[in-house]
């Protein structure tokens, strides 16, 4: 254990005995808490000697005594919305709210419930998946998360079942001082397919710890979109966990709005031939705010493909981290991996930090990656300008150029529209219309 | 319609410009031609309002109006156009996007509505036939990834949908093949009335064939050491501008 985990005076541990004693579920369940929370004793609280949180500063989280969430309601004209038909799923501090959740008709066999209740009712579906696969073995917050999880979502499909209607999981904190943990689980089998919208958001100032573990077997293709606009004193720590069959595909698109220290790492393993992932992730960060993504890219079989692209747009004193590594197994040959990190930077005191890492271990294949950062280009304002654009207006119209490089990626149309306008707001920029 | 003044200005504190006069009136169209470095495009950059430049002495009177006091989509929304030498690349603004919000700047500045979409495409389509440009052009990102000579024609399409009332045109026949050539000069011609002025920068006498020049100028070392009648583009692509370098007194002697 290491001499700077202050686990004596971990509260954790203490909540911990209370939180499990109330839990009604299978021993496999509780066996996976108490291993989750020895996990985060012996990982112990991060600091910043260590190289991966060399750059968090979670001095201000570690002042707060976090509780366990009270039970909360919140108005249903306060969550949001899609503009189209979904399944929806809200869980409120990390409690399923059956009052503001609504599901549609499901093909066969599928089934999206409660992580909680299908844990009663299809345990077998469950136990062989939940926290089963690699990654976020060194992410002390993914190891609390599996502590103390209370709910969350649970998706499985089928053999080649395909979900026509989206699914949009929302997740709202509500609250000071306190810590949420919610969890989603979701397995596609052979061929399925499935468009998720993920949601965490919420009011006050709370840690949210989310942990996703997204399973694709063979064939299987993902939407995935996961929108981080939490609170402005909240701090999120979340994890998503992604495990690739042959010929799968994975769309994963991450925005990052809110929080004064949002960070998520994704870890995503190719694990079968020919599987292929999009990894689009977009920072939109002003004041102090900090957001961070560490994404883990594993090719372990040949004839993979990944593409990263990670961008950043900062105001005022805001940082971005993007910490990316490709790692190639030996077997992996063929492999076509890329990274590409971009941020813009809409003020002076604005950072950005990129570290890329590359570590090759098959010899043919195609890997490249890149990084700049820079501001907005000024001979360019002046083009727009001296057509008759106002300045602000000249900005913002570059602004949204460069966040739409990664918008304009995610197909879900009210989605797009919905994040093109909050990113306007984030910014405190006029809004425009859609090009 | 366009006053210059005594006009001084530095670029990082060197001198570029030491005192430009220069008069153009509703309808009329001048040519500045001159070496590479002498100042051309910074006096069409300080004119337009680009940062960078200081303006040390001297005025600049737009329809009687100071200039150097406005912003630069200010100028524009005025009526003045600056054709670029360097058109620049803008990755994710698509053109006809960007040409719209360009529109509808100028029309709020004069306290019109936002204009009409079938009006806009009409006048859109029709500018584009103008210039001979691709339709294709309109979807992509301005200027990303166009030719030397698709950047140009692209400027004077700008300038066609815009129609300013004094346009800045740095060397915009640089880089095109002849047919481009009469393209360019089509458009410039076919927005020339009395109400229009035009400063057409140019290095070579071929363009003056097309547009035909009211007044020509020669701007050497950052003055107008000459100026003349359309003759004497003529005169310069014979002997070029050794004669001003060697002996700037002959040069005067010359003019006189
Ligand atoms: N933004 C700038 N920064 C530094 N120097 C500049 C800048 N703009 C112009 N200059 C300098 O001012 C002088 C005049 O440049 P300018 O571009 O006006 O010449 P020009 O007459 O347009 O030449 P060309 O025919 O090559 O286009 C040159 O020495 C140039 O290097
Ligand atoms: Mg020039």
């Amino acid at each position: 254990m290491s001499s700077v985990a202050p686990v004596v005076q971990n509260p954790f541990r203490q909540q911990f005995a209370a939180f499990a004693a109330g839990r009604r579920e299978p021993d496999a369940i509780a066996r996976l808490r108490r291993e989750g929370l020895d996990r985060f004793a012996s990982l112990g609280w991060p600091t910043r000697q260590q190289e991966a949180w060399r750059l968090a500063d979670l001095g201000a989280l570690a002042q707060i005594d976090l509780q366990r969430p009270a039970d909360a309601l919140v108005d249903a004209g306060v969550l949001p919305t899609l503009d189209l038909p979904v399944h929806r799923l809200t869980f409120v501090n990390g409690r399923f709210a059956p009052g503001l959740s609504r599901l549609r008709e499901l093909p066969g066999q599928a089934l999206i419930a409660s992580l909680g209740q299908a844990l009663l009712t299809h345990p077998e579906r469950i136990e062989p998946h939940l926290e089963r696969l690699p990654g976020l073995s060194q992410h002390p917050f993914a190891a609390l998360n599996t502590a103390f999880w209370e709910d969350g979502a649970f998706v499985y499909l089928p053999r080649t079942t395909v979900a026509e209607t989206p699914l949009h999981l929302i997740f709202h904190a509500t609250g000071d001082d306190i810590a949420v943990y919610p969890r989603l689980l979701l397995v596609l089998e052979d061929g399925a397919q499935a468009t998720v919208v993920v949601e965490y958001r919420g009011k006050g100032r709370y840690l949210n710890a989310p942990v996703a573990e997204l399973q694709l077997g063979a064939g299987a293709v993902l939407h995935y979109h996961q929108v981080q606009e939490e609170a402005s004193q909240a701090f999120h720590l979340g994890g998503v966990r992604v495990r690739q069959g042959r010929d799968s595909q994975a769309n994963l698109h991450l925005v990052s709005f809110g929080g004064q220290l949002a960070r998520t790492d994704l870890d995503t393993l190719l694990d079968g031939e020919g599987a292929s992932c999009v990894l689009n992730g977009l920072i939109l960060a002003h004041d102090r705010q900090m957001g961070d993504y560490h994404v883990r890219v594993e090719h372990a079989q040949p004839h993979g493909s990944s593409e990263q692209l990670f961008k950043s747009v900062l105001d005022g004193q805001a940082r971005s981290v993007f910490d990316g590594m490709i790692h190639v197994r030996p077997h992996a040959q063929k492999t076509d991996a890329r990274q590409s990190n971009r941020n813009l930077l809409l003020s002076k005191q604005a950072r950005a930090n990129a570290n890329p890492r590359l570590e090759i271990l098959a010899d043919d294949v195609k890997c490249g990656h890149g990084s700049t950062t820079g501001f907005l280009n000024p001979d360019a304002l002046f083009y727009l300008r001296a057509r008759g654009i106002p300045a602000e207006q000249a900005r913002t119209l570059l602004v949204h150029a460069f966040a739409n490089d990664s918008l304009n990626r995610i197909q879900l149309t009210p989605l797009r529209e919905r994040l093109a306008s909050s990113l306007a707001d984030c910014l405190a920029l006029g809004n425009i219309e859609e090009q | 319609m366009l006053e210059i003044r005594n006009l001084h200005a530095t670029v990082d504190g060197r001198e570029i410009l030491k005192g430009i006069d220069l008069v153009i009136h509703p309808g009329e169209t001048h040519a500045i031609m001159g070496p590479n470095g002498s100042g051309k495009s910074t006096l069409a950059n300080v004119i337009a309002g680009r940062e960078g430049y200081e303006v040390t002495e001297g005025e600049v009177l737009f329809d009687g109006k100071n200039l150097l006091e406005m912003a630069p989509e200010v100028r524009a929304c005025e009526g003045l156009f600056l054709a670029f030498q360097y058109p620049v690349e803008i990755p994710g603004v698509a053109n006809l996007y960007f040409l719209k919000a360009a529109v509808n700047a100028v029309r709020k500045y004069r306290g019109e509505p936002s204009v009409d979409a079938m009006d806009f495409w009409d006048l859109v389509q029709e500018r584009m036939e103008l210039v001979k440009m691709d339709e294709s052009m309109l979807k992509r990102s301005v200027n990303e990834g166009f030719s030397g000579g698709e950047k140009k024609r692209n400027e004077v399409f700008q300038m066609a949908v815009l129609q300013p009332r004094f346009a800045v045109m740095d060397e915009t026949d640089s880089g095109l093949d002849i047919d481009a050539l009469r393209v360019v000069a089509d458009g410039v011609n076919a927005l020339r009335g009395p109400e229009r002025g035009f400063l057409v920068i140019t290095h070579y006498q071929r363009l003056l064939d097309y547009i035909v020049p009211d007044h020509v100028h020669v701007l050497f070392n950052g003055r107008i050491v000459r100026s003349g009648g359309k003759e004497l583009a003529l005169e310069l692509e014979e002997q070029g501008y050794a004669l001003y370098n060697e002996e700037p007194g002959r040069a005067r002697r010359a003019a006189a």
